[in-house]
């Protein structure tokens, strides 16, 4: 049943994009409305997937000897964990979704079938790569993956779109090749391709790589950063993000499917090779600094976008920071439940996006210059709650993390790095505060405050169940929680740093609050506006990219001219 | 009885295709029945090949450049539109099919004459053609003659100077800095049919020779044969992006890649058949191109600026579609064969270093770059002052073959072409020793 399962739904995806493809012109809205029946079907199936494998072992299909991986290059095979039923229920529900929106949504565009069985396609590789038995094959599904984005982000009638698509294939490229560099370095060393083969060899052969003269590093510290960059790719890190806000000129569902689905296949790279990545301290420190600079910086630079898809986009590439910052903490299972979450709303706020615009046009509303309210300070009953948001809640996640769900708090310094990280973000709720000032009611500020608790706490127990779900031995987890450890000092570090900014920040919006003056030295006055625009020009990662691509044209044709003579 | 068929087989592969160029000679006068008897002699020369081989020793490549020759003559006939000036090209085609043939199948020391008329002819070729857009070449002409040379003393002289020559043609032919020029000549000036099949023709004779050669060479002269392909990879890599004509642009890039090839086989000191995979894989992608670029050169001049056609893909969806297909494959992009045999190449035969490493996965990267940028330019907005009609039935034929053989050779085992065994797990955990110095 299961075998069944796992070949069925990614077949199903293939028979939704040959209905859309195949057949004459006067048919075609009936086939889109059809396509919908296997995409549906796909979604039943992998939820029935999702159902059999909370009983039942992982399941492999081969299509190929494993012994021989490298005569039959391209090995077909499937391997259906539970992390990859996860994955699949969440990929062909989205899509279900997303097609069934865009059948109505694209119904007047000229480019509709394209668009359509591209989007079935596009789940199609999806779910294969998901289900990979193998690195060359989830690789195979994750270049077709690259190729089909720049193909859902093209519009050969609009220059800008053709131009972003572009830039989307170039920079998936240049991740894609160092996951490549990454494979080849792996069979190379551990002579496999299978992952469950390739973690146990990894795990008993440790090795180091001379790669300068004088230069040793762990090989699987090489082989890990190798397919992070890979993932970093796919997930828009910083400095790979460029290709996400380049290619907002796509059709809205194209945008739901890829910040729901798409996007996610870094965080899904990076949860399949967890027990490589664990072997790595090197590669999930670097992980957690990428991540932590990402979520900073895609957070800022959505904060000042003037444009909802671009602010949506920014929002994406700040979530993706973070998560791939969880998965820097060992806190792997938590960032898939990140992204499932994250990908779910950010479908639903994608495909509604469209109805604000138009609202927008049919309402327009102008901000206005004035500062009248600012005089009019918060509530004792606002800064009650903000007081409430800010430090109760974190306490009380701290005692049901450490008492109901026994989460090994003092074991793990990354598990206290990202309750620090849960305070900051609570405390950035402060700021919703400010919509609060004229309101100022118990009953608003107690709704706040239910629903936060109530959020949080559905949060954590879901996090707690979908851990045991998909990594059912709880010393595999305290595994890579121990693996991140941080020396001493550079963790008290970061906790004192987190506590400090949280604090100084409520101080300062406090004392804004009460009309008092903050001291501030002039330089950082100044500095405040220059970093506005900076941060409003995404800063400046486009101009640079610009500056970089001409300095190499002129530099490849000077080269040219001089060999030419 | 082994002789006799070690005689009559490759006598066979070599004589049909001269039978075809007699058939072409015989109906000079009509440019239709030519063409298809060009066609039909590619297509009896691989129908011969899948019968027969099989009774051939096989060679240390494998028996994929048999197959691919007359593939790539079909193809690149098929690309031409019928017209009076092509005659010539295709009647040369099937004769330089022959002689291929005879290099690869005839042993010593018939082989190497085979190959030596082969080049006398392109070096007589690209003497007589030449336009002024593309003036004659005496680097072009005097690299092949280095080759003929070099394989003159490959016969006469003795070991090392006999390896070192041999490898001296096979530069001419697998292209290899400062050896290029008589390839990227024969891409450019060569008439009609002739480049398409010239860019698999001649790679994967001079592979044939390097699978020879190779493991007789002095260990010494492998350290500067693999330094001369690092450099060239990335010297083929930078002269194609700054081309901006398409045939240059499509040469360096090949170039690039067939210079990745000899790193892996110095590094590997012999060259297998998953090398022959990366070798015809990139000479078919690079023959498809240029046969998607002769479908440009029809509708709008010879040596037209890609900048200033664009918006084919709505008004010719076919070539649009077969045309990106090519472009995927041409850059290594799964599932097509130059994937297939740079992965092969990658995973069996060990890097000789890291920074080797690093330079041949940036030629490998920079090509969707050039070829990405070549495609995105035809793609473009559409303009309407042009007229576009899309491929017709052979053109159409012609891109599609090679686009299906792209995807086999992606999508087979190399297991098929020859019955080499890949490295077991045991040798695999050996090996990690060599990285670790």
């Amino acid at each position: 049943m299961l075998l069944s399962l796992v070949l069925i739904v990614p077949l199903l995806l293939l028979i939704a994009a040959g209905i859309v493809m195949i057949g004459g012109k006067p048919s075609r809205f009936t086939r889109a409305k059809v396509a919908l029946y296997p995409i549906g079907l796909a979604f039943l199936g992998a939820m029935g997937t999702l159902a059999l494998l909370t009983s039942q072992d992982p399941i492999t299909v081969r299509f190929y000897d494993p012994s021989s991986v490298a005569s039959f290059i391209i090995p077909i095979g499937f391997y259906v964990d539970r992390l990859s039923a996860v994955m699949m229920t969440l990929i062909t529900g989205v899509s279900t979704i997303v097609y069934c929106y865009s059948t109505n949504y694209m119904y007047q565009d000229g480019h509709a079938r394209r668009y359509l069985a591209l989007i079935c396609l596009t789940d199609f590789v999806l779910i294969c790569m998901v289900s990979s038995g193998n690195l060359m094959m989830l690789f195979l599904f994750w270049q077709i993956l690259s190729y089909l984005l720049y193909l859902l982000a093209h519009n050969h009638l609009h220059a800008a779109t053709l131009g972003g698509a572009f830039k989307t294939f170039t920079l998936l490229r240049i991740a894609d090749t160092a996951f490549l560099a990454g494979i080849a370095l792996a069979y190379q060393l551990y002579g496999t391709l299978e992952f469950q083969e390739l973690f146990a060899r990894a795990a008993a052969t440790p090795m180091t790589l001379s790669i300068l003269p004088g230069m040793e590093v762990s090989a699987t510290t090489v082989v890990t950063f190798l397919f992070f960059i890979g993932a970093m790719g796919k997930s828009a890190q910083c400095p790979l993000h460029l290709w996400l806000p380049g290619s907002l000129f796509a059709p809205t569902p194209v945008h739901a499917l890829l910040h729901a689905g798409i996007i996610n296949a870094g965080g899904f790279l990076i949860n399949r090779l967890a027990p490589l990545l664990g072997l790595s301290s090197a590669t999930l420190h670097i992980a957690f600094i990428v991540g932590t600079v990402t979520a900073v910086l895609g957070a800022t630079m959505m904060l000042v976008q003037n444009d909802i898809k671009k602010t949506l986009g920014f929002s994406t590439i700040g979530q993706m920071g973070y998560m791939i910052m969880e998965c820097g903490l060992g806190a792997f299972s938590l960032a898939v439940f990140h992204l499932i979450a994250h990908g779910l709303f950010k479908a639903t706020v994608f495909l509604n996006c469209g109805n604000v615009i138009h609202k927008a046009r049919q309402e327009p509303h102008f901000f206005t210059m004035d500062h009248e309210d600012d005089g009019a300070g918060l509530s004792r009953l606002t800064w009650l709650t903000g007081f409430v948001t800010t430090l109760l809640i974190p306490l009380l996640i701290l005692l049901v993390t450490h008492g109901a769900l026994r989460i090994p708090l003092l074991e793990s310094q990354g598990t206290v790095i990202i309750l620090f990280f849960i305070w900051i973000t609570s405390s950035q709720a402060i700021l919703t505060l400010i919509q609060l000032r004229t309101v100022a009611s118990w009953k608003v500020s107690a709704a706040m405050l239910l629903t936060l608790l109530f959020i949080v706490f559905v949060y954590l127990f879901a996090v707690a169940s979908l851990t045991s779900f998909l990594y059912p031995n709880p010393e595999e987890v305290a595994s890579y929680f121990k693996a991140v450890d941080l020396q001493d000092w550079l963790f008290d570090l970061i906790v004192v740093m987190s506590a400090l900014v949280t604090i100084l920040g409520w101080i300062y919006l406090y004392m804004r609050a009460h009309g008092r003056t903050v001291w501030m030295p002039a330089w950082i006055e100044g500095i405040r506006i220059r970093v506005y625009t900076v941060f409003l020009n995404m800063i400046y990662a486009d101009w640079l990219y610009q500056v970089i691509g001409t300095m190499t044209a002129q530099l490849v044709h000077r080269i040219d001219k001089l060999e030419r003579g | 009885m082994i002789s006799i068929t070690g005689m009559f087989i490759p006598c066979l592969f070599a004589g049909i295709p001269f039978v075809g160029a007699l058939v072409c000679l015989v109906c000079w006068s009509d440019p239709s029945r030519v063409k298809r008897a060009a066609i039909i002699g590619s297509v009896i020369s691989l129908a011969s090949i899948a019968g027969f081989a099989g009774r051939l020793p096989a060679p240390p490549d494998g028996f994929l450049p048999l197959y691919l020759l007359p593939v790539a003559a079909l193809v690149s006939t098929l690309g031409q539109p019928v017209h009076e000036a092509h005659r010539l090209a295709w009647v040369m085609t099937l004769v330089l099919l022959g002689l291929g043939m005879g290099v690869l199948t005839a042993g010593h020391p018939f082989g190497l004459l085979f190959l030596i008329t082969l080049m006398l002819i392109i070096m007589l070729l690209l003497y007589c053609h030449h336009t002024t857009l593309w003036p004659i070449s005496w680097w072009g002409i005097g690299s092949i003659g280095l080759g003929i040379v070099g394989a003159g003393c490959s016969f006469a002289a003795g070991p090392p100077i006999s390896s070192v020559a041999s490898v001296a043609t096979c530069a001419v032919l697998l292209p290899l800095i400062p050896f290029h020029n008589g390839y990227l000549t024969a891409l450019t000036r060569l008439p009609g049919s002739l480049p398409p099949f010239i860019v698999l023709l001649l790679p994967v004779l001079g592979l044939h020779g390097l699978a020879t050669a190779m493991p007789t060479m002095p260990k010494k002269f492998v350290a500067v044969v693999s330094f001369l392909a690092l450099a060239s990879s990335l010297y083929g890599a930078i002269k194609a992006l700054a081309q901006s004509r398409v045939r240059l642009l499509v040469g360096y890039g090949s170039v690039s890649f067939f210079s990745i090839l000899w790193w892996f086989v110095a590094g590997a000191h012999q060259a297998t058949p998953r090398a022959a995979v990366l070798a015809g894989a990139v000479g078919l992608a690079t023959g498809g191109l240029l046969v998607a670029w002769q479908v440009i050169r029809t509708r709008y001049g010879d040596d037209v600026d890609p900048q200033s056609i664009s918006g084919l893909a709505a008004a010719m969806p076919k070539y649009a579609v077969l045309l990106s297909l090519l472009g995927l494959a041409a850059m290594g992009i799964p599932p097509f064969g130059v994937f297939a045999g740079f992965m092969g190449l990658l995973l069996t035969s060990p890097p000789s270093s890291t920074i080797g490493l690093f330079i041949a996965l940036t030629a490998w990267l920079a090509a969707s770059w050039y070829i990405m940028q070549m495609v995105q330019l035809l793609f473009g907005l559409r303009r309407a002052d042009l007229r576009y009609a899309d491929l017709r039935h052979p053109e159409f034929t012609s891109l599609l073959i090679a686009v299906v053989t792209l995807l086999a050779l992606g999508l087979a085992p190399t297991s098929l072409y020859s019955s080499d065994q890949p490295p077991n797990n045991a040798a695999a955990m050996e090996r990690p020793l060599a990285w670790n110095r």
